[in-house]
């Protein structure tokens, strides 16, 4: 119990952090000063002092629930990963709630902004499918679904980067989508002021800062673990700031594509990628 | 291919004649998920979406009415049921059932709202969830007919035939189309434009989570 409210605490800190650093650096690259690292960490804490209000129009208690489902979730996608290191296919389903969210945090409000939010979500149900053909490639290439024994065989193996390359390509295109600002945001594009997040305030929207971060920490540090191997607390520091710094620099150069680019873009790439490891591992 | 590789430590496991349910993490993980989800949406009420209304400066509130909020709710619910069941079903012909439930209440959920888009989009996620209802009994049917079993607890400890992969391949075409996601989602997004938020989470929850127990069901079929 303790082990999984440590590993919580330090996702939701590493998160925020790491957040607050992609955020600093898209500013740097604009040539802009930005605001300080700790920044997104304080935004959340802040919320959770903040006066809690509910629209009139909200459909309640769902529009609550749903905010509360998505931290839980997001403590089990915690368990599942950094404690316990068990099944892939569990985090695939953590993911899938998170684009449930997504999808009826939106709607729930009654906001406009909220509801083409929440029809973009299901278009944007897309970056699924890089999810996906990364698990099945690893799956192939391990022959397990077991992130320990996912990590042990790249001990006896070698990093799966160098033998599945273009899995690890769509893994990182996945992370890429879920990185604020990104080309392929467009769930939270600036036309919908913050998508469906509009209509959150007070502690609803500090549950939602917290699910964030702890899902921005969870699924780099999936990426560095399911692609790098074993490696040591240090590396995976260096690993995240470098995720943070490579999404960063891409986010602030690349405008956000129009939905429809967004998606055929996302589709595109896992098709190319999941034949070219299938041609890979069979040559 | 064994439940412990893909699903996490077997907790147990509830067998009924040659069915066997097999509870992982995973199964138990999706099915508790879904009951949640369920049972907020039976207790929730609707939201009012307010709409711009073209020409002027007013806007629209658009609600769901008393009959109609019964009738998507009542739907909603069983949808619920069934994706939960879909979760943790340890039989080929159950899964598929469920997943053929689970088109046919999609549909249902949405059928009694008034806008001419979302009964065009119901109208076309209809047609294609048919059409898929095909591939989706023949892929069962077929691994049937090539290994006497629809157990998945038996199937997965048996080599799989060239018919078993085209059984596998048929089903996967059958469910990318009964759920109505990639490359199908185009004639379901516009279902989610009308008003009813805890109605229309369980149209996209049941699709996505039948997607993942889908690949897990394939894989213990084909590895």
């Amino acid at each position: 119990m303790a082990e999984i409210l440590i590993d919580v605490i330090v996702a939701f800190l590493g998160g925020s952090l790491l957040l607050g650093l992609h955020r600093k650096i898209m500013a740097r690259v604009q040539r802009r000063p930005g605001p300080p690292i700790i920044q997104n960490l304080l935004h959340s804490l802040k919320f959770f002092f903040k006066e809690t209000a509910f629209p009139k129009t909200a459909s309640m208690p769902f529009y609550v629930g749903i905010i509360f489902i998505l931290a839980v979730v997001w403590i089990i996608g915690v368990i599942a990963g950094p404690v316990t290191e068990n099944s892939l296919l569990i985090l695939f389903g953590v993911y899938a709630v998170y684009k449930i969210v997504e999808h009826n945090a939106g709607s729930s409000s009654g906001s406009p902004y909220g509801k083409m939010s929440c029809v973009r979500a299901v278009l944007s149900a897309a970056t699924e499918l890089p999810l996906f053909a990364a698990i099945v490639l690893v799956y192939a290439k391990t022959g397990t679904m077991n992130i320990a024994q996912i990590i042990s065989y790249q001990g006896v193996h070698g990093p799966l980067v160098a033998s599945v390359p273009l899995a690890a390509l769509m893994f990182f295109v996945l992370i890429l989508a879920k990185s604020p600002y990104s080309p392929f945001a467009i769930t939270k594009g600036k036309d919908l002021v913050t998508g469906y997040e509009t209509e959150h305030f007070g502690v609803l929207r500090g549950f939602l800062m917290f699910s964030e971060s702890v899902a921005w920490f969870v699924l780099c540090w999936l990426f560095l673990t399911v692609f790098f191997g074993p490696i040591s607390v240090l590396w995976l520091v260096v690993g995240l700031i470098v995720i943070a710094v490579i999404t960063g620099f891409i986010n602030a150069t690349t405008p956000m594509l129009s939905p429809n680019h967004s998606v055929m873009t996302l589709i595109t790439i896992c098709c190319i990628c999941f034949v070219g490891t299938i041609l890979m591992i069979i040559i | 291919m064994d439940f412990a590789t893909l699903g996490g430590n077997l907790f147990g496991t509830i067998p009924f004649g040659d069915i066997v349910l097999y509870l992982t993490p995973f199964n138990l993980f999706l099915f508790a998920i879904l009951l949640v989800f369920t049972i907020i949406i039976a207790i929730s009420n609707t939201e009012t979406q307010v709409e711009a209304t073209f020409g002027s400066l007013k806007n629209t509130n658009v609600t769901v009415g008393k009959k109609e909020f019964k009738q998507r709710r009542i739907l909603s619910i069983i949808c619920g049921i069934a994706s939960a069941g879909a979760m943790i079903t340890g039989d080929l012909f159950n899964f598929t059932l469920f997943m053929a439930l689970v088109g046919i209440l999609n549909i249902g959920i949405v059928s009694s709202v008034k806008q001419v888009s979302v009964l065009d989009s119901a109208f076309n996620y209809g047609l294609i969830a048919m059409m898929c209802s095909l591939p989706l009994f023949g892929g069962a049917a077929i691994i049937l007919a090539a290994t006497g079993t629809l157990s998945l607890s038996i199937l997965s400890s048996m080599p799989a035939s060239p018919m078993v992969i085209f059984g596998a391949v048929l089903i996967l075409l059958g469910v990318l189309g009964e759920s109505g996601v990639a490359p199908f989602f185009a004639s379901k997004a516009e279902m989610f434009r009308t008003a009813g938020s805890p109605f229309l989470v369980i149209i996209h929850l049941s699709s996505l989570f039948i997607i993942i127990r889908a690949v897990e069901i394939l894989l213990l079929v084909l590895l």
